[in-house]
């Protein structure tokens, strides 16, 4: 799986996945989107998505308390949902340093949440590791 | 009484900004031009450089901003010499046999991208200049299209001013304002406060931490509005000594620059 196209491609053949996208939350620039925007608007969406992922990898009360030496950012994903959607927040971890995540849009009806979190965390390792 | 028709005076011109958000006003009218025309080379503007390939752009450039080779060394994914051997022989694959993944590449490529475009779109003084010619070594990593980029630069400009609206952090000489009662500060923007210490810039910072000079200005901008940083003053004049060391006063006048930069 070479770059952020193909990632996000993958992430939409996860059953019930209505959108998806490479969001960084400094800038809230999405780096790439796929399918269907949330709200109408990929640009918006990806701003505001980025918006929650800066809160909550900057608080500290959200980080481990396993006493190891804290990861950047400490949290690994962010979970909302919706009467009829899941949003997931995966946050990719990289070599150099960057702030971008993995957001997926899934419909209630047909995903399936607790695999979509597992596969998100593999494809944003597979993302840097290649 | 007589009763003169008159016509109604036309109507001032407006510009629909709604209408052509990749034309709104400050975005180079040279590079939809170029675009439009899918021209391949280099575009030279008075704060960077743009590459083109077949219309879109490529690979950009800026004195302002942190450099894909920057982002790649600072934190030991790759070593300067390897980055330099790949780039005098223009090659990609040695970049990748030096242990840069595709996926990490495109990352940094895409965020040093759209750093330096930043920059290089900035309102400039003097014309651009474009040199037709061959397309940049990495141009098949990451590319945008003009209006894309000139998109995300003019939401990047909206950003700052709504996170503070004094512009003075983004290039001055920078020094810590130490309020009586800090606020805790995220790691990420604790790492851009340890370095400010009244003599380097946002862009001085942003190279150290090997990050996109972009975030750096986000970051200090938040470290201004916290009351954590401000821009390193102008050399005294003849004035009545400072009373900076005031929280008071300090923040008085913090409070005063905002309302004026609004």
């Amino acid at each position: 799986m070479p770059g952020i196209d193909e990632c996000l491609l993958e992430t939409m053949r996860l059953p019930g996945a209505r959108g998806a996208a490479l969001v960084d939350w400094t800038s809230g620039l999405a780096l790439g989107t796929v399918g269907e925007p949330p709200g109408g608007d990929h640009e918006t969406a990806a701003a505001e998505a980025a918006e929650l992922a800066r809160l909550a990898a900057e608080q500290r009360a959200f980080g481990p308390e396993d006493g190891a030496e804290p990861a950047d950012p400490p949290v690994e994903d962010v979970i909302l949902s919706n009467r009829d959607s899941y949003h997931v927040l995966r946050f990719v971890p990289t070599s150099f340093d960057s702030s971008v995540f993995l957001y997926l849009w899934l419909a209630r009806s047909d995903g399936n949440l607790a695999l979509a979190r597992i596969r998100l965390g593999e494809m944003a390792e597979r993302l840097v590791l290649g | 009484m007589t009763v003169v028709a008159s016509t109604p005076p036309p109507r001032l011109p407006v510009r629909d900004r709604a209408a052509s958000p990749t034309r709104a006003p400050g975005v180079s009218p040279m590079l939809t031009r170029l675009a439009e025309e899918r021209a391949t080379g280099v575009l030279e503007r008075e704060h960077g450089t743009l590459h083109l390939a077949e219309g879109r752009v490529v690979h950009a450039e800026s004195p302002l901003a942190t450099s894909l080779a920057t982002l790649l060394t600072r934190h030991g994914g790759l070593d300067g010499a390897a980055w330099r051997e790949a780039e005098d022989r223009a090659d990609e694959g040695r970049l990748l046999r030096h242990g840069v993944t595709p996926g990490v590449l495109e990352l940094a490529q895409a965020s040093a991208l759209y750093d330096a475009a930043y920059f290089a779109l900035a309102p400039s003084s003097t014309p651009g200049r474009f040199r037709y010619g061959g397309a940049h070594w990495l141009a098949g990593v990451h590319p945008v299209p003009v209006g894309a980029l000139e998109q995300e630069t003019l939401r990047r400009r909206a950003l700052l001013p709504r996170i503070w609206p004094d512009p003075a952090t983004d290039g001055a000489p920078l020094v810590r304002a130490d309020p009586v009662a800090a606020p805790a500060v995220p790691s990420r923007q604790a790492a851009v406060l340890a370095r400010v210490d009244g003599v380097r810039r946002a862009v001085d910072i942003a190279r150290e931490l090997g990050r996109p000079a972009f975030h750096t200005l986000v970051h200090l901008r938040r470290l201004a509005a916290a009351g954590l940083v401000s821009p390193r003053p102008a050399p005294a004049r003849d004035r009545p000594p400072d009373t900076g060391t005031d929280p008071y006063v300090a923040l008085l006048k913090r409070v005063r620059d905002a309302l004026e930069a609004l």
